[in-house]
């Protein structure tokens, strides 16, 4: 067992050498060599996965860069390299925006290859300009410590509410409200937003809006958001271990066995549902431009993770909800986020973007926020300690 | 426009371990275990660090026969002074165009 531990570690720790870019290249080898001077193998293994991590993100900051550069911002200079992509990476918000465009971008090329109406193009690209502006207009707000967070929460919970009473329904389930000529679903707007505020800030004001917005996921019924939900509050949960946030858990538990009781009998929608496989069938690009959209998706939570622990909850909250919208698209008729047809997406995407921590600092900055706390207890080491160590 | 950054904590806690080891060599695993910042934190602020110009990077040969050579880093003269004015308080402009790094990962 110890053998088969040091060579996982020594593996992983190859890995990362490769994996490393091209401009940190004379650091191949750096991470590998120093596996040899650990002593116990589970340390050895801690040390190796860590440093796995470090060069996939260092990887995908590079990776970006190179394709923001190559195809979206051709203009960007040249100075745009791998120190400035890695410092995109500790701020969620811009590189949300950055990553919900170019899923929404891929997302349009699937659709121009399939053959999909000019108007469902027009909608995504409508959504994505709506969306962008609002996150203009949070970023504000976004950098404070969130002190209305938890009406808002509320406020938020009424519309879901709202939609599963007297929304438009189909084949028994009530999650659309007619905008216009549009069919917006509610759930994929509010429910992603609700949990980026919630996990910034788990109080009780909030903890009664989720409560709400179960009993309406149940309601509607909308088995894959009532997931997103559930999901997105585990991995707060996880997080922050708090009783709230476990009240929560429990009631967005049971929202989501509700809605296994009645047979969800949608059928699929042709550019919304099931694209992930029938994109392939377009052209094998289609495809990949669909999984590429999906997964841009999850990139600035992962990103961050290692760089924000004191926005962890949060970070962990968005990425489990998107990331159980995208299973639930995989796995039933539900609407593929960003890269389908659907401006109700886009828009939750980005303006959940929009709630996540901004700039570096501005965590420290806020001090006594509840999520600060949080990710504190996450803190390894205190700064005091360190401050007191004489510089040499 | 150049922007003021604030340094992350174990940004910080790495630039003051740096700091007290002085013009002595440090190690990954030794700064790790010093400062509890995680290797996937720690390896890119060093990286950071370098292509900033406030770490020197070299390759060591091993003290005794049969290990691996090591890399280790020392603060440059830059690195050094970042360290002291983090070290008497947040100084934006003395933070200028370096990225707050992240914490543990």
């Amino acid at each position: 067992m110890s053998g088969l531990a040091r060579r996982l570690a020594s593996a992983l720790a190859a890995s990362a050498s490769r994996l490393l870019p091209r401009a940190a290249s004379g650091w191949s080898g750096a991470m590998e060599r120093e596996l040899a001077e650990i002593p116990d193998d589970p340390s050895a293994l801690r040390f190796a996965a860590g440093c796995l991590r470090a060069a996939a993100g260092l990887a995908i900051a590079a990776w970006l860069s190179a394709a923001a550069r190559a195809l979206a911002f051709p203009f960007l200079p040249s100075s745009w390299s791998f120190p400035a992509m890695t410092r995109l990476a500790d701020r969620p918000r811009l590189l949300g925006l950055a990553c919900g465009a170019a899923a929404v971008a891929l997302g349009l090329a699937y659709m121009v290859a399939a053959g999909a109406p000019s108007r469902y193009l027009l909608v995504n690209l409508g959504a994505l300009v709506l969306g962008a502006s609002a996150w203009l207009a949070l970023g504000r707000w976004s950098t404070s410590s969130l002190p209305a967070a938890g009406p808002a929460v509320v406020a938020l919970a009424v519309p879901l509410l709202l939609t599963a009473l007297f929304g438009v329904a189909v084949e028994g389930a009530s999650r659309w409200v007619s905008v216009g000529p549009l069919s917006v679903q509610v759930s994929l707007i509010v429910v992603p937003v609700m949990l980026v505020l919630y996990s910034r800030r788990p109080d009780a004001v909030g903890t009664a809006g989720i409560l709400v917005a179960a009993l309406a996921l149940a309601l509607q019924p909308d088995r894959a958001m009532a997931g997103a939900l559930l999901a997105g509050l585990l991995a707060l949960a996880a997080a922050t271990r708090r009783g709230l946030a476990l009240l929560a858990v429990a009631a967005s538990a049971l929202a989501f066995g509700w809605t296994w009781l009645a047979p969800d009998r949608l059928t699929a929608a042709a550019f919304v549902d099931r694209i992930l496989y029938s994109a392939f069938d377009v052209h094998p690009l289609a495809g990949l431009a669909v999984l590429l959209g999906a997964a841009a998706m999850l990139v600035p939570a992962a990103a961050a993770l290692s760089k924000r622990p004191g926005d962890r909850a949060a970070l962990l909250a968005f990425a489990a909800c998107w990331s159980a919208a995208i299973a639930a698209a995989a796995l039933g008729n539900y609407p593929t986020p960003l890269v389908g047809y659907g401006g109700s997406a886009v828009l939750g995407y980005l303006l959940s973007v929009s709630l996540l921590p901004g700039r570096p600092g501005e965590a420290a900055r806020r001090g006594a926020s509840a999520t600060a706390e949080a990710g504190a207890a996450g803190a390894e080491r205190p700064m005091s300690e360190l401050r007191a160590a004489p510089l040499g | 426009m150049v922007r003021k950054r604030a340094l992350s904590d174990p940004a910080r806690a790495l630039l003051a371990a740096l700091a007290a080891a002085g013009r002595e060599w440090s190690y990954g695993y030794e700064l790790a275990s010093l400062t509890g910042i995680r290797s996937g934190t720690l390896y890119p602020l060093l990286i950071r660090l370098e292509a900033q110009g406030y770490l020197d990077a070299e390759w060591q040969q091993p003290a005794a026969a049969g290990r691996p050579p090591r890399h280790a880093y020392r603060l440059t003269a830059a690195g050094r002074r970042l360290a002291l004015a983090e070290a008497a308080g947040p100084d934006p402009a003395a933070a200028r165009g370096w990225s707050a790094g992240g914490a543990a990962s």
